[in-house]
């Protein structure tokens, strides 16, 4: 693959050819969309969630479509990090570009030991912890929204994990910057932002909600102003890089949040409808930067003006 | 790799027409044939812009892979089948697929039962047609609530297919639902090697029900609510037994087209 140097990154110490990263839970394991996109178009992939123990996930259904999003309640559906690490990690190395591994727990315990168990293990470039998945009874958002649960937390996965740690914070922490100081504190190689916004959906004619859950992660574009201003925040309030994640479709979409502070951005849910939106979104930034003579995609990061 | 030939259709589109009240009949021409196998399901981009957003899917109905023609027999269902009735002839259509395992092929010899509820008889035509041509038997049985909600018998006669009819209010064909008929054929008729079935979840649920206390395996089409369709996202997950265990597994990527006995429909 032919990888353009005006799109080159180096993210937390994760080399990337390009800032475009496939989010994590819409993804698998980077292999689902191989029959329609090489793997290693992408800068990197965050593979699935993946927690201490195996986890059947929740029942159905799990999603539902919302004006220009959807929620999905998947529940952390995941064969657990043993099986992870015999079955799945030996393989990653074929995707082509670096595969993060995002982790989940339900107490602080089973991150360090997930962390733990990751780190040095071929194929994973990177860590992303999850404190901010709306879909779990326990752990998860639960975590995300305390600066001073979010510091211990991830004090003890950087006690436990040598590599390139990110954090992924949800929106719906009441004060954003000061958890992402608090992480960043802890040891935070680089934040990702924004996990999904808790919302519902329900059925008239049944008089209930449409997930078994209940409740479900929105995403999708409907997010994408509520991403772009959390990144805006957090990027002007830390020292560490920002990935940007929240309804990207596009190139514009994703210039807003280079733009906003992000050093990378992800793709989630735009994949399920666009399987080629990876090679779309990159022509898009490389006729961005010639049509504006800019040599390198960096000379945006931050540079929206106020 | 694993899926094979998936790439995205810019499909024209030849026909829309009426079946019957709510039914419609896309006629697509692709660019190249997608050879896809009874069972499987591409997914329509319903329109440009992101709302709606999620692609929705389709059973294929029949492909012509000679002609890369395909059908897609749709019931208006919802908004985004809606739509999807809207379409109109000259109309560029974007379509992913084909998605997903379909009915177990190559098939035995030996006579197969398909039974279809409702719009489910919409892949099992597809699957009905292909053993026609290759000279397999099998017998078809479709049912609906009334005549009126069934395709007419010239429909059926395109494909020299004869299924035999059921009707809840007696309007044509047998009275009473199509698990109801298939009860009666299995009593007066020979056993069948095995059932493919596609229709409403209970109706799903008794087919495997009855395959089960007669020793007939049965293949049982499921529908979820998808988003991927290769099966990154785990959206559509279904439960399943499993060592006496449930385990949820992918409508689109390791069906839609499932054991019946192992389906958790009591879930």
């Amino acid at each position: 693959m032919k990888a353009d140097p005006r799109l080159a990154v180096n993210l937390a110490g994760i080399a990337m050819r390009n800032p475009l990263i496939a989010a994590s839970g819409c993804y698998g394991y980077g292999f689902d969309y191989a029959a329609w996109v090489d793997p290693a178009e992408w800068g990197a992939i965050v593979v699935k969630g993946t927690t201490l123990r195996p986890r059947p996930g929740n029942p159905p259904p799990r999603i539902v479509e919302t004006p220009s999003g959807m929620l999905n309640a998947i529940g952390l559906q995941n064969p657990g990090v043993e099986y992870f690490l015999e079955t799945i990690s030996p393989r990653l190395n074929a995707l082509g570009c670096p595969a993060i591994v995002n982790i989940a727990g339900e107490t602080i315990a089973e991150y360090r030991a997930v962390a733990g168990l990751l780190d040095g293990a071929p194929g994973v470039s990177g860590v992303e912890v999850n404190i901010s998945c709306p879909n779990v009874q326990c752990g998860g958002i639960s975590f995300g929204c305390d600066p001073a649960v979010v510091e211990e937390l991830v004090r003890q996965v950087r006690g436990a994990y040598r590599g390139p740690l990110l954090v992924k914070l949800s929106p719906e922490a009441g004060s954003l910057t000061e958890v992402a100081r608090a992480a960043e504190r802890a040891g935070a190689d680089a934040l990702s932002l924004i996990n999904t916004i808790r919302g519902m959906v329900i059925d008239v004619e049944a008089r209930r909600p449409v997930l078994e859950n209940l409740t479900g992660g929105l995403s999708g574009p409907a997010i994408r102003p509520v991403a772009v201003r959390a990144v805006w925040e957090v990027a002007g309030a830390v020292s560490i890089p920002v990935v940007g994640l929240g309804g990207i479709t596009s190139a514009a979409d994703a210039l807003q949040f280079i733009l906003a502070g992000a050093t990378a951005v992800a793709v989630g849910t735009a994949n399920f409808v666009e399987p080629y939106a990876v090679r779309e979104i990159k022509a898009g930034l490389l006729g961005y930067l010639a049509k504006n003579g800019l040599k390198h995609y960096r000379e945006l990061i931050g540079a929206a003006k106020t | 790799m694993e899926n094979k030939a998936q790439i995205a259709h810019r499909c024209l589109l030849l026909e829309n027409k009426a079946v019957t009240g709510d039914w419609f009949l896309l006629t697509l021409q692709a660019p190249l044939p997608l050879q896809a196998r009874p069972g499987q399901f591409v997914q329509l981009r319903l329109g440009p812009g992101t709302d709606p957003l999620l692609r929705r899917p389709f059973s294929i109905h029949h492909e012509d892979s000679i002609a890369g023609r395909l059908r897609l027999l749709v019931r208006v269902a919802g908004a985004g089948t809606a739509r999807v009735a809207a379409f109109v002839a000259g109309q560029e259509i974007d379509l992913l697929g084909p998605f997903g395992q379909g009915f177990p092929y190559p098939e035995e010899k030996a006579k197969a039962l398909l039974v279809g509820g409702g719009i489910g008889m919409a892949p099992l035509y597809f699957l009905a047609a292909q053993r026609r041509r290759e000279g397999l038997p099998f017998d078809f049985l479709i049912g609906g609530r009334s005549a009126a909600s069934l395709p007419a018998d010239a429909y059926f006669r395109e494909h020299r297919l004869e299924p035999s009819l059921a009707t809840e209010d007696g309007s044509r064909g047998f009275r009473g639902t199509v698990t109801a008929l298939l009860e009666h054929r299995l009593l007066t008729g020979p056993q069948p090697g095995r059932i493919h079935a596609c229709g409403p979840l209970p109706m799903l649920a008794r087919v495997a029900e009855i395959g089960r206390a007669r020793g007939i395996p049965t293949h049982v089409s499921l529908e979820s609510r998808l988003a991927c369709a290769v099966g990154a996202c785990l959206g559509c997950a279904f439960p399943f037994h499993r060592d006496g265990a449930v385990e949820y597994r992918r409508v689109c990527r390791d069906g839609p087209v499932f054991n019946g006995e192992e389906v958790c429909f009591e879930s």
